[in-house]
């Protein structure tokens, strides 16, 4: 056990005691200590360099039928305290119509590969290098490029719940993520390109990768044409298939559902796309990007099927939301603080309580090769990069998405030229009913703080050009 | 608050070697209350406080920020952002610059009536519940939510060259958001009501009165008519809407760094760049942002990097004026920094944010704006925004509308959205009224990692052209 761990654990265990000893029925530490180095590259430069070490402890407590929170950065004995006092105060004011309790003790299973000490021990100074390499790695593709700006996560984290029953479940892992935007210009020509990718060790940074990709994207997107709006066969590649899965995600967490985006509340056991959409949420996946032996308060993780051949086979649970509509938790809860004016990085948080979500969720892969799918469609469009992507009516489902940079046509199974900045406007139900091809590899890709595993998707939407 | 451990960190980081240093010691409270339908869905506490300590090292930036804030633990973190800061500027072929500004040493609060904190947390969630409650005006009504944040943030800002700031804030703010439903329509409205100052607002306000009201426009919209698309509209927009068109195609596209094209690789650039002095708009269109206006959600008097606050012009009849700056982006324009840069907390660096964004006033009245409009449409309450990287081309879309018909307001309108490209909008605005209000804007998001942030946005009513999109 890592000293930091044990001085968590030593937290951990007074605040259960101080509980007790409070007369609270029941208690659940959440204990953290989450590092965030950035290093942010602007203008072919390093712009900023930053890093972040946060503890703390999420506390939940049950009295009689009444649920409290709060949380704190301070670990002496008396901010402990204090905080069970304020779980205490928010209780009072918390009574639930249903009995709720905290999960019980179970196994917990191993997952390979989400840990790398050479990730979490590499020195700030490397990460400068390897950020900066990116740069490089874009200016030396193609004389045309003139601009990059990028960032380079590195996360470490250790978390540990400890609750009531005796629950005493750990979570390390390590998680980087590598972004870059380049610009190309020729004449009066500009055009834009991004890679992004993310993954658990040291070994999977490829900045020359990265560079060399987004550099490719800026400069085929120099020539590029103005598109007739319309209704086309899209093929979505990597990034912009996570941006869909990324809207399924939020769909299938009840909690979302019933406060947000109620979607697919009224569509369970309901075809919702097509039979060659199968969604999966794997935690237990060597190497995921959201894989972890147990979820943010102890539940062993499992690998299991949300949408099955387009079929809308369940939501997501946590114990809590569980609780609500009598069912068991799926091992879904996480913690993420969505409120304004509070810290949320990278990794892990102790200042929210658990809200069910998919927490390692990757579409299936089809029977298609990438590049057969673009062989195989005759007229359509090749996207690979979405922007500023909205749910901009969460019942119905309008979809939009800004096709910023990365668009091309296909023509008779050929990527035949980029085409100008265009805007995405369908409904999301009908882009999932359209699908008709899924590649058969699954890539990390995302942007900004959002990655997951993903083939390639085809289908249909709605395109028109931006003036 | 541990002060002497924020000039520890000062001393320590400049003795290393570091051309400038700044920490912010923070102590941050928050409350979170979530009620939808009846049930209780979020009840919150949070406490956090720690210390962000930035470093200027040969040029380039450094950070490191600890919630512990014993001696040892704020050397360490001086030593990383110092030892980062020095890593960097191998790769920073312009060394950072900071413009001049005077280094303050002073302290303010936030006026407060009712301390949050002094309101028992059970007390406030039974208002809140009743609230909620009170959107239900009818079996319509299939989805109430009401979501409150309170926060209470203590900062003492200590900085190289002397400067030393204290500032205690207390924020609020409460949406109400009612879901409708008929058949296979369904609608929303929402309101949200907040400001920076205590509990009292909940007081001066009549929420029960605004809770029905949310709870019977949402009724309302089901009986409304979708709205049908119709190119180069006149629109008249109420300052609800010109908050969200204010924010996104003028607060975003004015931040310098932005402008500079430092956020790229995220949230994008501006169509303006390089037009600083250009005509951009009509006569009636001026815009400013102001931190210091008691009472808004993006009050402040200093910035987070000790710069004093004031009343930026953005946009002055038409005329691009300025932008809002850092200290490091207002001397790469060579102009006076101001105090644009704020974090919301100490764990992360500042940026270039919004305060209170709003356009100028002008001499309409809203009754005269209607009645001298032959055909056009009002068009009500801000929904979503979509806008493209260089804040040109904006699509948003309304809560409500009401088609104008020879000065009267007619038919009641639902499913609207507007667009239109910023420069051909700005050019049309032709009318603009004297009222303008400021409204609470929870929930800009930059940065990465991702900053949500709390701002002021508005304006008058105002009239230009818009093509209107009836959502399907």
């Amino acid at each position: 056990m890592t000293s930091i761990l044990m001085d968590l654990k030593g937290a951990g265990d007074t605040v259960l005691k101080i509980a007790e000893k409070k007369g609270l029925d029941e208690a659940e530490a959440y204990l953290v200590s989450n590092k965030v180095l950035t290093i942010r590259l602007v203008n072919n430069a390093v712009f900023e360099s930053k890093g972040v070490h946060d503890i703390g402890v999420g506390l939940r407590v049950i009295k009689g039928n009444m649920l409290g929170f709060s949380s704190t950065a301070d670990l002496s004995k008396k901010s402990l305290k204090k905080l069970v006092n304020a779980a205490a105060s928010t209780a009072k004011a918390r009574k639930l119509p249903f009995k709720y309790s905290f999960p019980k003790p179970r196994k917990i299973p191993r997952v390979a590969g989400v840990y790398s000490k050479k990730l979490a021990e590499l020195p700030s100074e490397k990460a400068v290098e390897l950020a900066y390499d990116m740069v490089e790695a874009s200016m030396g593709y193609n004389k045309k490029i003139t601009d990059n700006a990028g960032v380079l996560n590195i996360v470490s984290y250790e978390t540990l719940v400890l609750n009531s029953h005796g629950v005493s479940a750990r979570n390390r892992g390590t998680f980087f993520e590598t972004s870059l935007s380049a610009t190309a210009k020729r004449g009066k020509s500009v055009s834009e390109g991004s890679e992004a990718t993310a993954g658990r060790n040291l070994k999977e940074i490829k900045p020359k990768n990265v560079g060399e990709k987004a550099a490719e994207m800026a400069v085929s997107g120099l020539k590029s044409k103005k598109l007739k709006e319309d209704t086309y066969t899209i093929i979505l590649d990597y990034e912009p298939a996570v941006g869909v899965v990324s809207y399924i995600s939020y769909l299938v967490s009840p909690m979302i559902a019933k406060l947000y985006f109620p979607l697919f509340l009224d569509k369970l056991d309901k075809k919702i796309a097509s039979s060659q959409v199968t969604l999966i949420d794997d935690p237990l996946m060597p190497k995921g990007v959201g894989s972890e032996p147990v979820d943010d308060e102890g539940t062993p993780s499992k690998k299991q099927v949300i949408i099955n051949r387009g079929v809308l086979q369940k939501f997501v649970y946590d114990s809590f939301y569980g609780a609500i509509e009598k069912k068991k938790t799926t091992g879904n809860a996480i913690r993420a603080s969505f409120a304004v004016g509070v810290s949320s990085f990278p990794g892990k948080n102790y200042n929210g309580e658990p809200i069910p979500f998919p927490r390692n969720p990757y579409c299936k892969p089809g029977k298609w090769k990438r590049d057969e799918i673009i062989e195989e469609t005759k007229t359509g469009l090749l996207v690979r990069r979405f922007h500023y992507t909205r749910l901009t009516n969460p019942t119905r489902g309008d979809f939009t998405s800004v096709l910023r940079m990365g668009l091309y046509a296909v023509k008779n199974g050929e990527v035949a030229g980029a085409l100008k900045k265009s805007r995405l406007l369908d409904n999301l139900l009908n882009i999932l009913k359209n699908v008709d091809a899924v590649s058969d590899k699954l890539v990390v890709a995302g942007s900004w703080g959002d990655y997951a595993h993903t083939p390639i998707i085809r289908t249909k939407a709605h395109v028109a050009p931006i003036d | 608050m541990e002060e002497d451990s924020a000039l520890f960190a000062v001393g320590y980081a400049s003795k290393l070697g570091a051309d400038y240093v700044d920490a912010r010691l923070e102590d941050h409270y928050n409350e979170l209350i979530i009620v939808a339908n009846g049930k209780v869905q979020r009840g919150v506490i949070n406490r956090k406080r720690g210390m962000g300590i930035r470093t200027l090292v040969n040029g380039a930036w450094g950070f490191q920020s600890t919630t512990n804030l014993n001696k040892k633990s704020v050397r360490q973190a001086a030593k990383i952002a110092f030892k980062i800061a020095k890593a960097s500027s191998k790769h920073v072929p312009t060394p950072v610059k900071l413009a001049p500004t005077k280094n303050h040493k002073t302290s303010y609060k936030t006026k407060v009536k009712t301390d949050m904190e002094n309101i028992a947390f059970e007390d406030k969630l039974k208002q809140i519940i009743n609230w909620e409650k009170k959107l239900h005006t009818s079996k319509k009504i299939v989805r109430g939510l009401a979501e409150y944040t309170g926060l209470k943030i203590h900062k003492m800002f200590a900085n190289s060259e002397g400067a030393r700031i204290r500032f205690s804030n207390s924020l609020m703010w409460l949406s109400l958001k009612a879901d409708s439903k008929k058949g296979a329509t369904t609608q929303s409205y929402e309101k949200t009501t907040g400001h920076s100052g205590g509990y009292e607002i909940f007081e001066k306000n009549d929420m029960e009165k605004i809770s029905l009201e949310t709870g019977h426009k949402a009724e309302s919209l089901l009986k409304a008519k979708a709205a049908k698309t119709e190119k180069d509209a006149t629109v008249i927009l109420d300052n609800d809407y010109v908050a969200l068109l204010v924010h996104e195609i003028v607060g975003h596209p004015s931040e310098a760094d932005r402008v500079l094209g430092r956020e790229a690789a995220w949230a994008g650039t501006t169509w303006w760049a390089g037009k600083i002095g250009e005509k951009i708009g009509s006569d009636y269109v001026t815009a400013y942002d102001d931190p210091a206006i008691n009472g808004t959600l993006g009050y402040y008097r200093y910035d987070d990097e000790g710069v004093k606050a004031e009343r930026k012009v953005l946009i002055e009849k038409g005329v691009l004026k300025g932008h809002m700056h850092s200290r490091e982006t207002a001397a790469i324009f060579g102009v006076k920094p101001n105090a644009g840069m704020r974090a919301i907390t100490f764990e992360y660096i500042p940026l270039i944010r919004m305060s209170n964004t709003f356009f100028g006033e002008g001499d309409w009245k809203k009754e005269e704006l209607i009645e001298e409009t032959k055909h056009g449409y009002l068009i009500s309450c801000m929904r979503h925004p979509s806008i493209d990287d260089k804040r040109y081309n904006w699509t948003i879309s309304a809560k409500e509308a009401y088609k104008i018909e020879n000065g009267e307001l007619t038919t009641h309108l639902r499913d609207v959205a507007l667009t239109s490209i910023a420069p051909k909008f700005f050019k049309s605005v032709n009318a603009v009224t004297k009222k303008i209000e400021v409204l609470p804007l929870p929930g800009c998001g930059k940065g990465d990692p991702m900053q949500a942030l709390y701002v002021g946005n508005g304006g008058p009513y105002l009239r230009g052209v818009a093509t209107i999109l009836g959502v399907k």
